[in-house]
């Protein structure tokens, strides 16, 4: 094993011994006729596939140092994001991609820069080390909150599409018939946001920080670094959640503010 | 035509069916005047709902015209056509909350923000009018039987004084006394304003010109008294 900077070196045995546990696995699967034995060889291969990309990627933008190749590569990011959450969110109306974009990129872009511009004044402010990690983190977890709140609200819509219709025939504006779903569906994100911030350090020390201390870094610092990542992303789902879900919900309803139940959606959409 | 409070105009809505588009409205045309009850019936799915949810503006990609005192839709806004010509669907819904809180959810909405919402007294007089003088203002709503929260939800309508009332099968589900009631309460209105109500159950008493809506079109079918 070799030791440059605090940090012990994997080389390939390692990476090849810790495969055979997931042949393990795959005997496991197989003898109790799991099924699982495709999808765990193909989860271990791009495993070992996209983090070597990863790290050749990141090495290769950390050597070039140019601002406009982190901003390309943060857009991107953004992009990959919201063809996720479109995935995940198979009930919701057309067109969410564009408002996921604009709520993740939004989000993304002002939190990141105020964790590397304003707490940590990295110099220069679009050094890769530091921006690419923190923007992932940030992305990722405001991905999931967006992902979750999306897909809720257009849930909890339909399961209140009677309500609805009630409450448009009395007169009510969309934002009146939707906002109790919207308010549901917004919480809903912040709640495995503000667990994990409860159960932070008594539960499980954060990923980032156990990173860090694996590196060499001394535990406080590495502690001072968590709080404010975990905060930010927390401020980050939070943002994103509430642009998400307020960029969208108006499009469950017609122009002329009637909400279109399941019956009606295509009739209606056909006509526009 | 003069005299038409609720007019509508060759109303055409195609549905996507199972065996290819169904026209569902093909040129159905109405006029409702001040006072005026009409009953419209006819087989299951022959779009009696979709023809009520048109009257309401609720009903998107429905072609024709609908009129109100002369003025279309456009003219009005539909937030406030909805005001004017209110749609009851056929379920009662009645949010979580009491009677109260029930009765008085029209004026929670913007669009009656400059107006004054009844008072208990008000809401006491209405209930004991349409024989719930039992059910309490604190009821929690969940708590109603099927015949009472359908007359709550019908007083709320009524409570928020339209032009026209539409009622989409308003005693499919009730016994023969909440019926009565529902009956009661929609002759009452109607001396100033007007009623189209889809039924396809016995005659009620209500004096009431009847159409049927058959092939996407309505045909009179004679007065019911």
């Amino acid at each position: 094993m070799t030791e440059t900077a605090g940090v012990v070196a994997i080389g390939w045995p390692q990476l090849v011994l810790s495969a055979g546990f997931m042949v393990l696995v795959g005997i496991i699967s197989i003898r109790l006729s799991l099924g699982i034995e495709k999808d765990l060889a193909i989860a271990t291969v791009r495993t070992y596939l996209q983090l070597f990309i990863l790290g050749l990627v990141l090495r290769w933008v950390f050597g070039i140092d140019s601002a406009w190749l982190v901003l390309a590569l943060m857009l991107l990011m953004v992009l990959m994001a919201a063809r996720t959450i479109l995935n995940r969110a198979p009930d919701a109306p057309a067109g969410i991609f564009g408002s996921s974009v604009v709520s993740m990129g939004l989000t993304g872009f002002i939190v990141t820069f105020a964790v590397t511009g304003l707490v940590v004044q990295v110099e220069p402010w679009y050094r890769a080390q530091y921006v690419i990690p923190i923007a992932g983190m940030v992305l990722g977890n405001s991905m999931t909150g967006i992902a979750l709140a999306l897909e809720r609200v257009f849930a909890d819509l339909d399961g209140r599409a009677e309500e609805l219709v009630a409450l448009v025939a009395l007169g009510a504006t969309p934002w009146e018939a939707a906002s109790p779903s919207v308010r549901k569906a917004i919480s809903a994100a912040l709640i495995p946001t503000i667990n994990s911030m409860a159960a932070a350090g008594i539960v499980f020390i954060p990923g980032m920080m156990t990173g860090q201390i694996l590196a060499g870094a001394d535990p406080l610092a590495a502690s001072a670094y968590q709080i404010v990542v975990m905060l930010m992303v927390a401020a980050a789902t939070a943002i994103g959640s509430v642009a998400a879900v307020m960029l969208t919900f108006r499009r469950r309803f017609s122009t002329d503010g009637v909400y279109l139940e399941k019956g009606i959606r295509e009739d209606a959409e056909a006509h526009r | 035509m003069s005299g038409a409070l609720l007019e509508a105009r060759d109303l055409r809505f195609v549905r996507r069916g199972d065996a290819g588009p169904l026209k569902v409205l093909d040129g159905a045309s109405l006029t409702v005047a001040r006072g005026e009850i009409v009953d419209i019936s006819g087989p299951s799915g022959a779009g009696k709902t979709t023809l009520l949810r048109a009257l309401a503006v609720m009903q998107p990609g429905v072609a024709g015209d609908v009129l109100l005192d002369g003025r279309p839709v456009g003219e009005i806004g539909a937030r406030e056509w909805r005001v004017r010509v209110a749609l009851l669907p056929q379920k009662p819904v009645l949010v979580s909350g009491d009677v109260r809180t029930n009765l008085r959810l029209p004026w929670q909405l913007k669009v009656r923000a400059e107006d004054r919402a009844p008072d208990d007294d008000e809401l006491r007089a209405a209930l004991d009018r349409v024989g719930l003088a039992e059910v309490a203002l604190d009821r929690e709503a969940v708590r109603l039987s099927v015949g009472q929260a359908a007359r709550v939800a019908l007083l709320r309508v009524v409570l928020t004084a339209p032009d026209v009332l539409l009622l989409d099968e308003p005693d499919a589900a009730l016994d023969a006394d909440s019926a009565a009631q529902v009956a009661q309460l929609t002759t009452q209105f109607a001396r100033d304003g007007a009623v189209v109500r889809v039924r396809h159950q016995r005659p009620d008493g209500v004096r009431a010109r009847r159409l049927r809506l058959s092939a996407g079109r309505l045909h009179g079918v004679g007065d019911s008294d």
